[in-house]
């Protein structure tokens, strides 16, 4: 069917507007995909309404998630474009026009506004006993390192929280499948071995080898939210979000959830380079905060949504809880040897080891103590400065 | 605009079918386009919905060679792209100093000029004849192509190229096959930039084990491949399962149908595919089945759902549930 230009002009004029308004309900559309779903629609019949749905939709929509929101606004569009920018300005009320607070910045308004739960200040009166200046003492300092996080004043708690984020936590590498050439290997490096060869006539003089390439393991990480863990919740998020950035963030994976008594996906919040907008978006994400714990139910939805999160089996699942848990011990027990198989190390840093006399009798800890792989301290400073050295221990057993 | 034999959805849709393939509306549209615009195509969707299939039946349909690229974790450009014959180059360099004793000692005794026929023309000094003994193992001949060169270099009307499970690859495999993607070429150091003789008609699969890169997507078609709808479904099981009789293929996809609908869909892990289906209708014809009946579904279980607890959730109960007659 050949079409006459002003039709085809009016064809391409509606395309680019849906295309704009598919970008304002937030699916990803560039110009050159409006330009390549002018050209995919003039290759379709436009006299039926589902082939056009289906170009557009073939050449727009990239992602599963999106084509919901692409089918409700092809049919509202194509019917009536009026009306739906009509429903996109109710759908999308800041979308457009307004400049005002599209960029509030996390720190500003964490400190005029406390978020609900998640900010948790600790108790006031605790105020008053120890004041701390930013300049800090050596004995000081030595002295919080070893505070326990769990006993700690207002100020001392905002200067814990910053030290924790200087410390370090290097994530064991391993061997991956991918290779370089190198001195040491299992394989000859071809190419390599040939150009030396040939200044030498063919004569092998000189071996190169392929190694494998070390990559930190894929990491998933989770924390417990409830009441009794919300002191050390936030410090241990800050912690992991500055200590795991630098290791894993760019080349391997970083998995982060939040759960207490549902599961809190907070990877995309970990995303954010600013430890300070980490914590925002995360308390603006975890609507459970210091909520009861039901860990089972909490990894039965990490199975059943998440699976994929855990790489072959290299992935060091760390689950950060105290292990007090309201929910049913045999689905815990069940959900956590699910995990471990499906894992390379399950570990669990338990803040309740500050006490000498430790014993994991809680029903939850119980089984958490007989699932996980290694169990380890994280109630002060000092203890998660050695938390690599442990790790890497426990890897090696 | 292409060397697509099909002038409408409808010639591509009836030519699928010829070759076994059963596309809905909105499938077939996609494919029209990105055999049209010349773009990959993307697809994504359960395990078992038959996007491997596709590939092989466009493949049939277009009368085009297919040439299969499996990814897996640590997939590499060699395995992927080009290798080079490194025992015959070896057996090269041998043959040319045998024939040339100095030929790598860079001492001038060298024979006339032409001696050495098919072997490129000797230098006078060591390091050049070197640097020569390198461009003439570094040949055509000595090149092993894998799929995605062989694709490229396919003679027209060129290839059908399946770059299968591209989620199981990493991701700076992703990122080595952009140049691949969007331009149809790809550079070797040794040979030069090679460009496709005709564009392959690319196709890729991914079960989302992990999202794709949007550099990969921004390059790609898209299809969202669902679960057939029960005629869909019938029609396929009838032309794999001739053997079956109507009215069992009717109640296997009905059966199936249900299975993967709503209220069942959370009771079990992971919901049967269209070839379970296959399989199924296949072992229930050996099995002399005419009718389905709870006890035979139950005890077939294991071919429909390949984990523990689903087999074990298929009760004769649900089975029963799921053969009652639908009330319309």
């Amino acid at each position: 069917m050949q079409l006459g230009d002003s039709r085809t002009g009016k064809l391409a004029d509606n395309i680019t507007a849906f295309g704009r308004a598919l970008r304002r309900a937030g699916v990803p559309v560039d110009s050159a995909r409006i330009a390549l779903a002018g050209q995919a629609a003039q290759l379709v019949d436009l006299s039926r309404k589902d082939d056009l749905g289906a170009a557009l939709e073939a050449v727009l929509v990239s992602r599963e998630q999106d084509r919901g929101v692409f089918r409700e606004l092809f049919d509202a569009f194509f019917r009536d474009p009026a009306v739906a920018n009509k429903l996109l300005a109710q759908m999308l009320p800041s979308a457009e026009g307004k400049a005002e607070p599209s960029k509030r910045r996390p720190r500003v308004s964490e400190a005029l506004a406390p978020q609900k739960g998640f900010g948790a200040q600790p108790p006031r009166a605790a105020e008053d006993e120890v004041r701390f200046d930013a300049a800090m003492t050596a004995s000081d300092l030595q002295r919080l390192r070893h505070a326990d996080f769990g006993a700690l004043g207002g100020g001392e708690y905002r200067l814990v929280e910053r030290l924790a984020r200087e410390v370090a936590l290097p994530v064991p590498r391993i061997a991956m499948r991918r290779t370089r050439p190198g001195a040491r290997g299992a394989r000859l490096h071809w190419p390599g071995v040939m150009r030396h060869a040939a200044h030498t006539g063919g004569e092998l003089l000189q071996l190169r080898r392929l190694q494998r390439r070390k990559q930190p393991l894929p990491l998933l990480l989770l924390v417990d939210v409830s009441g009794s863990m919300e002191r050390y919740a936030r410090l241990l998020l800050a912690f992991l979000h500055a200590a795991t950035r630098g290791g894993v963030g760019r080349r391997g994976r970083r998995d982060v959830f939040a759960f207490g008594t549902r599961l809190t996906d907070l990877t995309p919040a970990f995303r954010l380079a600013d430890t300070d907008e980490m914590l925002a978006a995360a308390g603006a994400a975890i609507d459970d905060y210091a909520g009861g714990t039901r860990l089972g139910e909490s990894l039965a939805q990490l199975r059943e949504r998440h699976a994929r999160r855990l790489v072959g089996r290299r992935t060091l699942v760390l689950v950060i809880s105290d292990g007090l848990d309201t929910g049913e011990p045999a689905a815990l027990e069940r959900e956590l040897a699910w995990l471990r198989l499906h894992s390379r190390r399950l570990l669990w840093l338990n803040p309740l080891l500050r006490y000498d006399r430790y014993t994991p009798s809680a029903q939850g800890a119980a089984v958490l103590h007989r699932q996980a792989h290694g169990m380890l301290a994280v109630h002060n400073i000092a203890r998660l400065e050695q938390l690599a050295a442990s790790i890497a221990a426990v890897m090696d057993t | 605009m292409s060397a697509t034999p099909f002038s409408s959805i409808d010639a591509l849709t009836q030519a699928l079918e010829r070759a076994g393939y059963f596309a809905d509306r909105r499938l077939a549209t996609a494919v029209f386009l990105a055999l049209k615009l010349q773009r990959p195509l993307l697809l994504e969707g359960e395990p078992g919905v038959g996007k491997t299939e596709l590939a092989k039946a466009l493949a049939g349909a277009l009368g085009r060679e297919l040439l299969r690229l499996q990814c897996y974790d640590g997939l590499e450009h060699r395995e992927a792209l080009y290798e080079w014959n490194y025992a015959a180059q070896l057996l090269h360099m041998r043959a040319v100093e045998l024939r040339a004793p100095t030929l790598g000692t860079g001492v001038s005794s060298l024979p006339p000029e032409g001696a050495l026929a098919g072997l490129g023309r000797p230098g006078a000094g060591g390091q050049e004849t070197a640097e020569q003994a390198e461009r003439e193992v570094y040949q055509d001949r000595y090149l092993i192509r894998r799929p995605l060169l062989q694709a490229l270099q396919a003679p027209a009307p060129g290839a059908v190229l399946l770059i299968d499970e591209l989620d199981r690859a990493d991701e700076p495999f992703e990122a080595f096959l952009l140049e691949y993607l969007g331009e149809y070429q790809v550079s070797i150091p040794e040979l030069g930039t090679v460009r496709a003789v005709a564009t392959p008609v690319t196709i890729l699969t991914s079960n989302r084990t992990r999202e794709l890169h949007d550099a990969v997507k921004r390059r790609c078609l898209y299809h969202w491949l669902d679960y057939p709808d029960r005629e869909r479904e019938l029609a396929i099981v009838q032309a794999r399962v001739p053997g079956a009789s109507q009215a069992l293929s009717r109640q296997v996809a009905e059966f199936v149908g249900r299975l993967r609908s709503q209220p069942f869909a959370n009771a079990f892990q992971r919901a049967p595919g269209i070839a379970e289906s296959v399989e199924w209708a296949k072992a229930l014809v050996a099995l002399d089945t005419l009718v389905l009946d709870p006890e035979v579904v139950s005890d077939t279980a294991g071919i429909l759902f390949k984990q523990r607890e689903d087999v074990a959730a298929l009760t004769q109960d649900l089975a029963a549930d799921l053969l009652k007659p639908e009330e319309a």
